[in-house]
């Protein structure tokens, strides 16, 4: 064989690998912020100075540091309640990963899934989830999400596995169209010539040579499902009082607004920075995994 | 074409039927039609009366076709909440949300693809690095914490902008901005790399070989290649827009068919959740059917293969 196989290309051997990312300055700095933010969710009950549930009525609405009147106390104030935002913030920050990890496996498992045997089979199989596809794309999501709530009744669970129902498309799209390539290749027909099962061709051949690009579309669907839950929360449809989120912390901002906005600017930062720390991540790993372009 | 264009319909049929079975079945999973409309006092005679009045006592797939029946003509029934026929209130809610709809895209449009062209006549340089800053800052702000800080800055503070109503356009200002941008970092990214692709071809080689200006092949040559994906990926932008305007038209109080939608999802008034995400689906599908086309006419190899 003189030509390299193009799937050896696309995993650059892992000391290689480890310089790049060392040699990326966004991947190591986003990287070091979601370490951070992983650290504040499980060790919440450590740092966080208050429990985030007590109410202290005698102390509503005192400003963060840097404005007048506030209480070093509370060094991010207390909302409308009287409850500590600082330690509202940290565990806040709980429901967004668990939420974005648990939305990015699900959708991930359904979207891999379907793209690996469109791809795969082709054909009316392929139409078929072509279709899916399409249709999943076609309902408005927070109409439907909101609906599915009113049904059922709001929960963490449910929030995860509606927001999981609407977010798979693109890992389908993009392993359909990965694997459609692949199947061509000629570790597959190798595969096949010696009799390989479908079942292991799939997991055991082409599913490895896609971790790339899976990894990639996970970390831009986690950062979406945050952003979805945190809008369905502000919008009464997620989260659920007392239980801290960013998305609820925003919605009770928004009583506020004339005179205490620095309520709205805490939580707003907070998850604009961690999406932003995830879209990063995400931008350098596929800079270092899949090679291209941006475009 | 025709055997393409008849598949495409046909497929954009059933999507469209298959929304609809879905929409009716959610609605109906909704707990007792008969006491929304009835109200949580009514006792059960009238409860029983509503339920025969409305015919949710027939079955289900009765009721789905009788349903969708009646929507085809344009009949959505009434409002369970405002007693009023659900197409009326759609009609005069529905130019609202267009209107926010076209100027978000306008908007996105005005910004990403000046800085697309830009960006991509000049890889690395100063203009492609702060664009694709705006993309990157673009797509992880919460579109509507955005709101609610311009809200407080340009409303509260500054007083330049209504906060709430649709009296004036005026009032259409920070919705367009907060709507827009979102569809911002898509759009430029696309007319960058896709001038990219333009200006290295062999067709812009000829014309540079000709003599022809820069501003001839940049804009006559160049861009009408890049603007049939722009164009196809605005449609799809615009349909996903009609159903994300629900959180813009809530915060700003923008009386659309999202604010309706939000509206009739906290009172359960069925017809009108039903009739709006129908109405979001249809729109949707029919401007991916009009992207798909339009890149069907211009590129035949879509078309055959």
């Amino acid at each position: 064989m003189e030509h390299q196989p193009q799937e050896l290309e696309m995993i650059p051997h892992s000391s290689s690998l480890a310089r790049r990312a060392l040699g990326n300055a966004s991947v190591l700095m986003s990287g070091a912020v979601l370490v951070a933010v992983l650290i504040v969710a499980i060790a919440a009950p450590l740092i966080a100075p208050y429990d985030p549930y007590a109410h202290d009525l005698s102390r509503r609405l005192l400003p963060p540091i840097l404005f007048e009147g506030h209480n070093a106390a509370h060094p991010l104030g207390t909302d409308p309640f009287g409850r500590d935002y600082l330690s509202r913030l940290i565990y806040g920050v709980r429901i967004s990963l668990i939420i974005g990890v648990s939305v990015m496996l699900i959708s991930g498992l359904i979207g891999i899934t379907l793209g690996l045997v469109a791809g795969y089979f082709g054909g009316r199989t392929d139409q078929l989830i072509m279709f899916v596809i399409n249709t999943r794309l076609a309902l408005p999501i927070f109409l439907v999400a909101m609906s599915v709530v009113v049904v059922f009744g709001p929960s963490i669970t449910g929030t995860i596995l509606t927001i999981s129902l609407f977010l798979w498309d693109r890992f389908a799209v993009v392993v359909r169209s990965a694997t459609q390539q692949a199947v061509n290749q000629d570790y597959v027909t190798a595969a096949r010539s010696i009799g390989c099962s479908n079942r292991y061709i799939l997991l055991g051949e082409i599913l490895p040579n896609l971790v790339n690009v899976v990894i990639v579309i996970g970390t831009i669907e986690m950062a979406y499902a945050i952003l979805i839950e945190a809008a369905l929360s502000f919008l009464g449809f997620g989260i659920q009082e007392p239980t801290p989120s960013w998305g609820l912390m925003l919605a009770q901002a928004r009583q506020y607004l004339f005179f205490d906005s620095w309520l709205l600017y805490i939580p707003g930062s907070a998850l604009f920075s961690l999406v932003l720390a995830i879209n990063l991540f995400g931008d350098g790993l596929r800079d270092i995994l899949v090679a291209g372009d941006r475009g | 074409m025709l055997a393409f264009v008849s598949k495409r319909l046909f497929s954009a049929f059933l999507t469209l039927l298959l929304i609809s079975a879905f929409i009716f079945s959610l609605a109906h999973l909704a707990g007792d039609p008969a006491i929304a409309v009835a109200g949580r006092e009514a006792s059960v005679e009238d409860i029983d009366r509503i339920r025969a009045h409305y015919g949710f006592d027939r079955p289900l797939i009765e009721q789905y076709f009788a349903w969708l029946g009646r929507a085809l003509i344009g009949d959505f029934g009434r409002s369970y909440h405002y007693q009023q026929s659900v197409s009326d209130m759609l009609v005069t809610r529905l130019p609202i949300t267009l209107t926010l709809g076209l100027s978000a895209l306008g908007f996105a449009l005005l910004i990403s693809i000046p800085l697309g062209i830009f960006a991509a006549i000049r890889p690395n340089s100063l203009i492609d690095r702060l664009s694709l800053a705006l993309a990157v800052v673009g797509q992880a702000m919460p579109t509507f914490w955005f709101a609610l800080v311009m809200i407080v800055f340009f409303g509260l503070t500054l007083r330049w902008l209504p906060i709430s109503g649709n009296a004036n356009w005026q009032n259409f200002v920070m919705p367009t901005i907060a709507l827009g941008y979102f569809a911002t970092p898509a759009l430029m990214r696309l007319t960058r790399a896709g001038m990219i692709d333009a200006l290295e071809s062999d067709y812009i080689r000829t014309a540079r070989a000709k003599g022809l200006g820069q501003g001839s092949i940049l804009f006559k040559h160049a861009l009408r290649n890049v603007m049939i994906p722009v164009v196809s990926v605005s449609a799809v932008q615009f349909g996903a827009m009609l159903s994300g305007s629900i959180v813009i038209e809530q915060i700003f109080a923008l009386h659309g068919i999202g604010w309706l939608g939000y509206d009739a999802t906290v009172r359960s008034d069925l017809p009108v959740v039903q009739a709006i995400t129908l109405i979001t689906a249809v729109f949707y599908v029919a401007l991916t059917l009009v992207a798909d086309l339009l890149n069907a006419i211009l590129d035949p190899r879509i078309r055959i293969g």
